[in-house]
C-alpha cells in the first residue's frame, strides 16, 4: 500500500458502518487509532510500508461498536463519512471520528488480507 | 406563513434573526410557487380526464407505474477554494457569509440549517440529513446554494461608548471612516448612546451561488462527489470561492424493498418429492419470498421456514407444470446458482390468488428494473432527528473577548481563563510555567516557541482557527514587573506552528482512543 505523492491511490476497501455507543456524556466507537502526517511512521507495527503516514487501527475494545461492525486491528482507515484520512494529522483524524453530532460513522478501510484475497482471485 | 415571516423580519433587531427570517421567507416563496404549479398541473389533468382522454383506463402492463421510495441525502459538504494569501496569512478584514442549501424533489422543498462561513473554513459542511418520502425512480433532486454577505457592523455595536470612540479613532483609515460613519448615523456626534444600525429594507439579501440536479444514477451507498454549476460571479457581493463540487451520500429505499407487497397461504412442493407438499404462509417482501409455518409467525418475528430469493435473474412461470397431474393454480420460481438451477413450485388456493401473486411478482420485477442499483441491497437511512430550533448563531469565541484590556499582573489569571475554557485538561500547571516562577524578571527574548520542542503535548485548541497566534499576540513588555502574555499560547499550538519553529522529523507515534 505504498503511494507516490501527487498520484491517485488505488486500494481495495471495505465499508464499515459503526454506530456509536453512548457512555454517559460521550459517544464512543471502541477502538484506538495511531498514525498521522505529524507522527513517526517507522514506529507503526501494522503498516507494510514504513513510510505510510496513514491512520491505522491499533486496538479494538472487546464487544465494542467497532468490533461489532467488523473493524479489525491493523486496518488502515481511508475515509470517514466522506472525509479523507490518508493525509491528516493525528488530531484531525481523532476529531473526524469523534464528532458529537454524528451517531453513525461510515468508514472505508483497507487491510492486507483484502488486497491479497483480491490479487489471488485475479490470478486464479 | 409568508405574512408571518414578513412581520418577523420587520421586527428583527439582531442580525442573526434577520438572516433566519429572510431564509424562511425565501423557502416559503419557493414552496408557494411549487404548490401552485402542482395545483395547476392537477387541474389540467382533471380537465383532460373529463374530456374523454383517459390514458390509464385500460391498465395494460405497459402502463405499470413503479413503486415510490424514500430518498435521503446526508453529509453534504461543499469545498471552498481560498487564495492562499487569504487562508494562511489571514490578511484583511474578515468577510463573513451566511449560506444554506435549498433542496427540491418534485413539489417537496426542504432547506438546511444556516451556516456562517468565513475564510478560516475549508468546506461548508451541513450536519443535517434531508429525507424525501414520495420519490419515484425518475426523481430529480435539485440542489441550490444560497448565500448572503454579512457586513461587519456587529462588532462595535455592543461595545461601550468610550471604547468605541477610542477604537474608531485608532483604526486604519478606510475602516475607521466606515465605523465613524456608522457611529454618526446612529448617534449623532457621539452624544446619544450608540444604537445598532437599522437593518436594510427587507433584511439581508440572499443570492443564488450554485446549483445542481441529482438523479437515480447518483444514488449509492457511499460518498460521492458531484459537480456544481456555479452561478454567481465576483461582482456579486455574496460571491464565495467555491471549488465547484459537492460531496454527499445519496441513498434511496424503494418501498418494494421495505414493505411486504403480497402475502397469502401457499402450498410448496418439497424438494423432488412430487407428492409431498407443505402448507406455508408466504410473504413477498423486497427480493425475498419468506415462507412461514403459520400466518402469525410473519408478524411475530419468527424465522421463516425457508426463503426463496427473487432477484433480476429469477424466472417465474405460471402453472403449466403439473397441469396434467391435475394441480391447477401453480407457479414456479427458478433461480440459477452457479451451475445449478433450483426451482420451487408453489400452489395457490384459487385462480384469483394465483393472479394476485403473479401481479405482485411482475410489479416487483418492474420496480427492480426501474430502481436499478437501489434494489441490490437495502440502503440504510437514519431517521433525521427532529430539527432543533436554530440556536443563537454564536460568534466564534476568542480568548481576547474574555480578557480585559488592562494588562494582567498575574500570569496565573491567564492560565485560569485557559483552564476554564478547556475544562479538566489543565489541572496540573503546565511544565513551562516553571520557567517563569523560577526567574520572573530575567525573562529571555520573547521567542517562547523555542520551548515547544521540549514538549510532546498535542493538546487540542480551545478554538479551531488556523492562525499563528504567536504573530497575533501582544508583544511582551520588558519593563520589570510586567508579565508576559505571549507565553501561554504558542506551546499549545506546537503541532500547528506552520513552519515557524521547525522541530525536525516527528519522534512520536501516538495512539488515541476514540
Amino acid at each position: 500500500m505504498s503511494y507516490i505523492p501527487g498520484q491517485p491511490v488505488t486500494a481495495v476497501v471495505q465499508r464499515v458502518e459503526i454506530h456509536k455507543l453512548r457512555q454517559g456524556e460521550n459517544l464512543i466507537l471502541g477502538f484506538s487509532i495511531g498514525g498521522g502526517i505529524d507522527q513517526d511512521p517507522s514506529q507503526n507495527p501494522f503498516s507494510e510500508d514504513k513510510t505510510d503516514k496513514g491512520i491505522y487501527v491499533t486496538r479494538i475494545s472487546e464487544g465494542g461498536p467497532a468490533e461489532i461492525a467488523g473493524l479489525q486491528i491493523g486496518d488502515k482507515i481511508m475515509q470517514v463519512n466522506g472525509w479523507d484520512m490518508t493525509m491528516v494529522t493525528h488530531d484531525q483524524a481523532r476529531k473526524r471520528l469523534t464528532k458529537r453530532s454524528e451517531e453513525v460513522v461510515r468508514l472505508l478501510v483497507t487491510r492486507q488480507s483484502l488486497q491479497k484475497a483480491v490479487q489471488q482471485s485475479m490470478l486464479s | 406563513m409568508r405574512e408571518g415571516a414578513c412581520k418577523l423580519l420587520a421586527a428583527c433587531s439582531q442580525r442573526e434573526q434577520a438572516l433566519e427570517a429572510t431564509k424562511s421567507l425565501l423557502v416559503c416563496n419557493s414552496r408557494i410557487l411549487s404548490y401552485m404549479g402542482e395545483l395547476q398541473r392537477r387541474k389540467e389533468a382533471q380537465v383532460l380526464g373529463k374530456t374523454g382522454q383517459r390514458p390509464s383506463e385500460s391498465s395494460s402492463p405497459a402502463d405499470r407505474s413503479p413503486c415510490r421510495g424514500r430518498v435521503c441525502i446526508s453529509d453534504l459538504r461543499i469545498p471552498l477554494m481560498w487564495k492562499d494569501t487569504e487562508y494562511f496569512k489571514n490578511k484583511g478584514d474578515l468577510h463573513r457569509w451566511a449560506v444554506f442549501l435549498l433542496l427540491q424533489l418534485g413539489e417537496d422543498i426542504q432547506d438546511t440549517e444556516t451556516i456562517l462561513v468565513d475564510r478560516t473554513l475549508t468546506d461548508i459542511s451541513f450536519q443535517n440529513s434531508i429525507l424525501f418520502t414520495e420519490a419515484g425512480p425518475d426523481f430529480e433532486l435539485r440542489l441550490e446554494l444560497y448565500g448572503a454577505y454579512m457586513e461587519e457592523e456587529g462588532a462595535l455595536a455592543a461595545a461601550p461608548k468610550r471604547l468605541a470612540t477610542k477604537l474608531s479613532s485608532s483604526l486604519g483609515r478606510s475602516s475607521g471612516k466606515r465605523v465613524r460613519a456608522s457611529l454618526e448615523n446612529a448617534g449623532g456626534s457621539g452624544t446619544s448612546p450608540i444604537l445598532l444600525p437599522t437593518p436594510t429594507m427587507g433584511g439581508p439579501r440572499y443570492h443564488l451561488l450554485a446549483h445542481t440536479t441529482l438523479t437515480l444514477a447518483a444514488v449509492q451507498d457511499g460518498f460521492r462527489t458531484h459537480d456544481l454549476t456555479l452561478v454567481s460571479h465576483e461582482e456579486n457581493p455574496a460571491w464565495l470561492p467555491l471549488y465547484g463540487s459537492v460531496c454527499c451520500r445519496l441513498v434511496a429505499q424503494p418501498l418494494c424493498l421495505t414493505q411486504p407487497t403480497a402475502s397469502g397461504s401457499l402450498r410448496v412442493q418439497q424438494a423432488r418429492e412430487l407428492q409431498d407438499w407443505a402448507q406455508v404462509y408466504g410473504v413477498l417482501k423486497g427480493t425475498n419470498l419468506f415462507c412461514y409455518r403459520h400466518h402469525e409467525d410473519a408478524d411475530s418475528g419468527e424465522e421463516p421456514l425457508f426463503t426463496i430469493e427473487i432477484n433480476k435473474e429469477t424466472r417465474v412461470r405460471a402453472g403449466e407444470l403439473d397441469q396434467a397431474a391435475g394441480r391447477p393454480f401453480t407457479l414456479s420460481i427458478s433461480n440459477q446458482y452457479g451451475e445449478d438451477k433450483v426451482t420451487h413450485t408453489l400452489q395457490t388456493e384459487s385462480r384469483g390468488a394465483l393472479q394476485n401473486w403473479m401481479e405482485a411478482l411482475w410489479q416487483l420485477f418492474f420496480d427492480m428494473s426501474q430502481w436499478k442499483q437501489c434494489c441490490d441491497e437495502i440502503m440504510r437511512i437514519e431517521t433525521p432527528a427532529p430539527r432543533k430550533p436554530p440556536q443563537a448563531l454564536a460568534k466564534q469565541g476568542s480568548l481576547y473577548h474574555e480578557m480585559a484590556i488592562e494588562p494582567l499582573d498575574d500570569i496565573a489569571a491567564v492560565t485560569d481563563i485557559l483552564a476554564q475554557r478547556e475544562g479538566v485538561r489543565l489541572e496540573t500547571p503546565p511544565p513551562w510555567l516553571a520557567m517563569f516562577t523560577d526567574q520572573p524578571a530575567a525573562l529571555p527574548n520573547p521567542c517562547s516557541p523555542t520551548v515547544a520542542p521540549a514538549l510532546a503535548r498535542t493538546q487540542p485548541l480551545p478554538w479551531g482557527r488556523p492562525r499563528t497566534f504567536s504573530l497575533d499576540a501582544v508583544p511582551p513588555d520588558h519593563s520589570p514587573g510586567a508579565s508576559c502574555l505571549v507565553a501561554p499560547l504558542p506551546p499549545q499550538r506546537s503541532p500547528r506552528s506552520r513552519g515557524f519553529c521547525n522541530k525536525g522529523p516527528p519522534h512520536t507515534w501516538l495512539q488515541s482512543p476514540v
